[in-house]
């Protein structure tokens, strides 16, 4: 079945590229123009993932992350202009999915429609499963990693940092997001632990840490585990 | 310094000075009378003689000549037979009467002189000293009211009394424009501060022009115009001396031409900046527009041909067309992110800093030139034990991916690049290494400017790359440098501040 996506977005040119990229790739679309419009839509259309501009004419995009996100689960990927950061974060705290900068180019938007499709298709990821990533295996029942065939041992915290970015593979998480996860509530601001442990989780698992395959920095807004 | 002087002069009064007088005449005579046994008469002249000096050094010259006269007396009372009367006994000592008059009058006379050129030098040394210092202490102000403010603190130290400096706006003294509040100026007499300002001479207080008014106002004449007032009010009702108003009035002076100087080296500086502004426009404006309509009518044409002949064109070339139109666009938004990202640096951004492994920031600059550098060899050595960095990460980055693709666009294609980095107290020093053509003579220091552009065949850029890394450079407290590398090639060199030095 086609996959049915919302475009929230008030500028025209880019609604035309979008409209023509996305029923070139087969997507089904609705348009909304404004937040009020996006987020009616949001609830009567049931879309399978919103694109959603934050700058729009009525209200901030943000409001349309949180009145979607009170109740849904459906995947947002945002549309941003470059050196927005804190609106980036922002809105990955308030639960989208995924953001693309503007000027942005068809296929780096596809690839985060379909990532977010994908993760939400498989929201419940099989538990006690073996998980591949290059020459990383984990074994999730029994705690293992190997790289290369190797065992590799990993901390507590690293093991919980990884396990964590297992869980939504390909979608950027926020430093906030991942202090919260394995450090608590308490240490939302030590983002430098967050580095030192990603920074051990590299060298353990990548060939060449200066240059991640996988743990990749989302530099000012958090961490991405590129599996394929 | 005058002061102390002035002090001891007022404490000379003429009663005081009687005093002394007496008392001197007294001590004379008592000497006198004990040594009258012993001592020829004329030699007793020379005790009174004694006095006379001694009088004469520390009272005026009307007091010491009144002393001489009355110790001749004194003589003739005491020492000159028939004792305790004038008259005289021996028409001789009408001969030692004279001489020791005249040698008393002479003696007073000229230590009074004496004194006075003395106490003139240690006057004019102070006025000199006064000056230097005011001078040394106006000078290198940046503000003219500054000038005025510590000029008329400076006055007041030496006069006692209260000196305020009044600034004109539009040819007339304003009255708000003060130096201090210290001399509340009643509308009544606002007009003799104007003719003072309007005519260039001090008017006020007992003088011939505005006679009337409780202060004198004295003009701050420059070498071109008058540039403000000075307005003395005495701290006592006396009078000024003349000798008082001299040194006002080269104050006056002296005040006058800091304030000018301070005018024309801040008129100097305001022509500079719009100069230099004007300057960095016309040349941002001219890059800027070419930079921009380049690109612009690249995708213009590239996009009319294909909306235009679509069918017509082969697919290569509608191929070749659609790749120039993204290029270009590429292209266009990298310039401007650099103009964004200068105007941003020099309007003074906030860094967020915090703590960093260098490798988490060359990674992601790594990952962001991906397509840029894939027909590249770039070898990276980070050591483990590298200190975190202290770093705006997004900024730094861009640091790094600035460097990386000039590396691009001013080495061959397929020569490598190098990345290295090693710990220093205090700072990690990043390195970026390339096999290119290297720098001309002199280069490496232009490369940092604004919109300098080195040559190279075919890359085009703002000139903005190495300027926004300098600005980031700085913004960190770190630094930045190139150089020719040993063997051919360049190296950027920078300096990060890391985790020892905070």
């Amino acid at each position: 079945m086609k996959a049915l996506i919302l475009i929230v977005e008030d500028d025209p040119q880019i609604r035309r590229f979008l409209r023509a990229t996305l029923t070139a790739e087969g997507y089904l679309y609705y348009e909304a123009l404004t937040a009020d419009e996006g987020i009616q839509q949001a609830n009567t259309r049931r879309p399978d993932l919103i694109l959603l501009d934050l700058g729009l004419p009525d209200h901030d995009g943000l409001d349309v992350i949180r009145q979607v996100r009170d109740g849904s689960q459906t995947p947002i990927v945002v549309l941003s202009a470059r050196g927005q950061e804190n609106d980036k974060i922002a809105a990955l705290d308030l639960g989208a999915d995924d953001y693309v900068a503007k000027p942005f180019g068809v296929g780096e938007l596809l690839a985060r429609i379909r990532a977010a499709l994908r993760r939400s298709a498989t929201a419940a990821m099989p538990e006690g499963s073996a998980l591949r990533f290059g020459r990383v295996e984990v074994d999730l029942d029994k705690r293992l990693v190997r790289v290369g065939g190797e065992d590799v041992h990993l901390t507590p915290n690293e093991y919980r940092l990884l396990q964590i970015l297992l869980k939504y593979p390909g979608k950027v998480l926020t430093q906030r997001q991942l202090l919260n996860e394995v450090w608590g509530p308490n240490h939302l601001e030590q983002a430098q632990y967050l580095r030192v442990y990603i920074a051990q989780l590299r060298r353990k698992l990548e060939s060449d840490p200066a240059r991640p395959k996988h743990l990749q920095t989302e530099p000012g807004i958090g961490y991405r585990l590129v599996v394929e | 310094m005058s002061g102390g002087d002035t002090k001891v002069w007022e404490r000379s009064t003429p009663a005081r000075e009687a005093a002394l007088a007496a008392f001197v005449l007294a001590v004379s005579t008592g000497a006198a009378f004990v040594l009258r046994p012993h001592v020829a008469a004329t030699n007793l002249v020379m005790v009174y003689l004694v006095g006379v000096v001694a009088v004469a050094m520390r009272c005026s010259r009307r007091t010491s000549m009144a002393t001489s006269l009355l110790s001749v007396a004194a003589f003739d009372f005491f020492c000159v037979p028939p004792y305790l009367t004038f008259r005289v006994s021996d028409y001789q000592y009408l001969i030692t009467f004279s001489a020791m008059l005249i040698t008393a009058l002479v003696i007073s006379t000229q230590t009074a002189r004496i004194r006075n050129h003395a106490a003139e030098v240690m006057a004019r040394e102070a006025r000199n000293e006064t000056l230097y210092r005011l001078s040394r202490r106006l000078a290198g102000q940046g503000m003219v009211m500054d000038v005025a403010r510590l000029a008329a603190e400076y006055a007041e130290e030496v006069f006692e009394g209260r000196i305020v400096i009044f600034l004109p706006e539009d040819g007339k003294i304003d009255f708000r424009r003060r130096s201090s509040d210290r001399l509340p100026v009643p509308t009544s007499e606002e007009p003799a501060a104007q003719w003072a300002f309007d005519h260039g001479e001090i008017s006020g207080r007992g003088l011939p022009a505005m006679g009337t008014a409780s202060a004198l106002y004295i003009p701050l004449k420059g070498a071109r115009e008058t540039v403000g007032i000075m307005g003395v009010a005495p701290a006592a009702r006396g009078r000024i001396s003349s000798e008082q108003l001299q040194l006002l009035e080269v104050v006056a002076n002296q005040t006058a031409m800091a304030i000018e100087r301070t005018r024309s080296q801040h008129a100097a500086e305001v022509a500079r900046m719009r100069m230099e502004t004007e300057q960095m426009r016309s040349s941002l404006l001219s890059a800027v527009s070419h930079d921009l309509r380049t690109p612009l009518a690249s995708i213009t044409g590239a996009a009319s041909a294909l909306r235009a002949q679509g069918d017509k064109l082969q697919p290569e070339t509608r191929q070749e067309l659609l790749e120039s139109i993204a290029d270009e666009a590429e292209r266009l938004s990298r310039l401007v992110s650099n103009l964004l990202d200068m105007t941003r640096l020099e309007s003074g951004v906030e860094l967020r800093r915090d703590y960093y492994p260098l490798e988490e920031i060359v990674g992601a600059a790594l990952q962001r030139m991906d397509r840029q550098l894939e027909r590249r060899q770039v070898a990276t050595s980070l050591p483990d034990t590298l200190p975190l960095v202290y770093a705006d990460d997004v900024l730094l980055g861009q640091l790094i991916v600035n460097l990386l693709e000039n590396a691009t666009k001013y080495t061959p294609e397929g020569t490598p690049i190098e990345l290295t980095a090693q710990a220093s107290p205090g700072f990690v020093v990043l390195e970026i290494r390339d096999r290119g053509p290297g720098f001309g003579p002199e280069e490496e220091k232009r490369i940092f400017e604004k919109f300098y552009r080195g040559r190279s065949d075919g890359s085009r850029g703002v000139g903005l790359g190495l300027a926004i890394c300098r600005a980031v450079a700085d913004a960190h407290q770190g630094t930045i440098e190139a150089f020719n590398r040993e063997g051919g090639g360049a190296v950027f060199r920078m300096r990060i501040p890391s985790k020892e030095s905070s």
